[in-house]
């Protein structure tokens, strides 16, 4: 019964995010709803981490970045279709999170953030330093040569259905982490992970495999991102504010929770959009309304959206229930 | 003698590091709280510095008992309103707290002041002291003398005062001082405002030396936690010494690699440091791991 509900609820959201296009003419609007998928798919990626397993990384920019210059290079130098790239990509990143999560997983709390802030400014240091390869702060850039086998479409429709694609690939990752113990491992890790540890969870093995499920996942939407950009560099692909934004999104629509990511996403990403073209004369407006916007809704709603969002139906249903079977359902039916 | 020379300028430059760090950890150390917005407050500092100065034509050595007075309110309304209601919530409201008040305050000045950078002008500016083949810059053996001197002051304030002795006891044990009849709340507030007093006197330190922009902060609240790291949590002795030493790590990484790879140089020291004593070098041993 509740697993035909929810499923009923995505499944006419996943018609409505096909059919999207179809109606939707102007560009910019297309390119909204792009990034939406781009950032709920970092999101949701970041989610396994930070929101489930509670490891607060400020440093999802790397993964982001390795995951544009991967592919990006190994195109631009070896003419390796992105498509190949896109698995080197997610290779790479998942390394890399290895590498990062093996000595700072015993850090706790803030500490693993600052952490992973300094890995994420060694990097960027690296790639602006390292000319030969990254071209440095000239940044690359991808000759618009459209193409399936290019990964570069002149629809900006192609270039959504891919990011659609991409997005169901990492909800189905969250789903399967939030229906699978591998889901409660993470949610007592977060809790205490002392206790959890005590019970015999092994702690740094479940961190890890959350770090490459979301490393890996980060570094194909970057993929994506270099595809739909054909110009990055170090400053846009490894940002701190990159991280911060990934963090913030994921917050405000509900950490740990399948779909907390994408109204997150939903809701931040045309707020960043209609804030960047409001204030065009007035520089920093945006970013100053957006830090106070941060503060306000980590102190009053750290639960995010998403939780106020389903009490609203439980409240109707209850009722309903109570009256047709006296309310044995309501638990089961509200989650 | 240019390695000297390098190391000269590191040691000075360090100075200032120090200072920025001295407040960072007594902030860390005494109300638990990584504050992300470290650095704007330097920048609102120089900010305050460089208005003093185009309006009244005040020299920023002058005018830095104002900053200080300046900074010192602020920290304490921070802490009021902004650090005090969030102390018993999860990592996540801590660390976005700050945080998005470094980004607010950022575009602030970014609004108010614009992206320029700006700078003050003043007589003693490039005036050197020369040793032989040595160049020691005034201002910057200005400011190394002020932080070691505040760095003194603030050791036997929080050695031999009662209320530095109960800043110390907060530090190390809340709930026992609590019971001691210490009003916690009040050696927050204490700390706090002390904490960014001494970025406002780093602030007026630097006017002289550097220009200031809105980002300002970013590079150098990245380096304070790399000292505070290095140092140390909660120790003064630490953060001091850490400054300096990354002061010169910066200074000999500069001319022996490529200026390009000095931060990466520090931030690798900085994993290090974490990874391998995350008490620090001259921690109180309760490491990094323990305090979430």
């Amino acid at each position: 019964m509740n697993i035909i509900k929810s499923n009923k609820f995505l499944i006419g959201l996943i018609i409505v995010a096909l059919v999207i296009p179809l109606f939707v003419e102007s560009k910019f609007h297309l390119n909204t709803l792009i990034l939406i998928l781009m950032f709920a798919t970092i999101a949701s990626a970041w989610n396994i981490l930070g929101g489930y397993a509670g490891q607060l990384s400020l440093g999802h920019t790397i993964f982001f970045g390795l995951g544009a210059y991967t592919s990006t290079l190994l195109y631009l130098n070896y003419g390796l279709s992105p498509w190949i790239g896109l698995f080197i990509a997610a290779a790479i990143s998942i390394l890399v999170g290895i590498f990062i999560g093996w000595p700072t997983f015993r850090l706790r709390g803030t500490y693993f953030s600052l952490a992973t802030i300094a890995f994420a400014e060694v990097v960027r240091h690296i790639a602006l330093y390292w000319r030969d390869l990254t071209n440095g702060s000239m940044g690359v850039n991808i000759r618009f040569e459209p193409g399936v086998a290019n990964l570069i479409f002149r629809e900006y429709s192609s270039y959504y259905y891919f990011a659609l694609v991409l997005f169901l690939f990492a909800l189905a990752i969250v789903y399967y982490v939030d229906r699978t113990r591998i889901g409660y491992y993470l949610k007592a890790i977060r809790e205490n992970e002392d206790s959890a540890a005590t019970l015999g969870i092994n702690v740094t093995k479940y961190k890890m495999i959350a770090m490459i499920m979301s490393a890996g996942l980060t570094g194909i939407a970057g993929v994506l991102y270099a595809q739909f950009m054909l110009f990055f560099e170090p400053d846009s692909v490894f940002n701190l504010n990159f991280s911060i934004e990934i963090a913030l999104i994921t917050i405000v629509g509900g950490m740990g929770t399948i779909f907390g990511p994408v109204l997150g996403a939903v809701i931040i990403v045309p707020l960043n959009e209609i804030m960047r073209s409001s204030f065009p004369e007035l520089s920093g407006m945006n970013y100053f309304i957006y830090g106070i916007a941060l503060i306000l809704i980590v102190s009053f709603m750290p639960n995010g959206l998403l939780p106020l969002l389903k009490k609203i139906p439980a409240k109707f249903k209850s009722k309903k229930l109570l009256d047709v079977k006296g309310g044995t359902d309501i638990d089961s039916s509200s989650k | 003698m240019t390695i000297l020379q390098t190391l000269i300028s590191g040691l000075l430059l360090g100075g200032i590091y120090s200072l920025i760090s001295m407040g960072l950890n007594l902030i860390l150390g005494v109300v638990r709280i990584v504050n992300f917005a470290h650095g704007e407050f330097l920048m609102i500092a120089m900010y305050l510095s460089f208005v003093f100065y185009s309006t009244m034509g005040l020299d920023p050595y002058v005018s830095g008992i104002l900053v200080i007075a300046c900074l010192f309110i602020l920290g304490l309304i921070t802490q009021r309103f902004l650090i005090q209601p969030i102390l018993d919530t999860p990592d996540t409201t801590k660390i976005f707290v700050t945080l998005g008040l470094s980004i607010a305050l950022q575009n602030l000045a970014l609004m108010t002041m614009g992206a320029n950078h700006m700078s003050v002008r003043t007589s003693y500016q490039s005036s050197v002291i020369s040793i032989g083949e040595l160049a020691i810059s005034i201002p910057r053996l200005i400011s190394f003398i002020v932080a070691i001197s505040v760095a003194a002051l603030l050791y036997l304030f929080l050695q031999k005062t009662m209320v530095g002795k109960a800043v110390r006891a907060v530090s190390m044990q809340r709930q026992a001082a609590h019971l001691m009849g210490i009003n916690v709340k009040k050696i927050y507030l204490l700390a706090f405002g002390i904490g960014i007093g001494l970025v406002g006197l780093a602030g007026s330190m630097l006017t002289p030396i550097y220009s200031v922009y809105p980002t300002l902060g970013t590079s150098f609240v990245l380096i304070a936690f790399v000292v505070v790291v290095l140092g140390g949590m909660g120790s003064m002795f630490g953060a001091f010494f850490g400054g300096l030493i990354i002061g010169l790590v910066e200074a000999l990484s500069g001319v022996l690699l490529e200026t390009g790879l000095k931060e990466a140089v520090y931030f690798a020291i900085f994993i290090l440091v974490l990874l391998f004593r995350p008490s620090g070098i001259f921690g109180l041993g309760k490491g990094a791991e323990e305090v979430g």
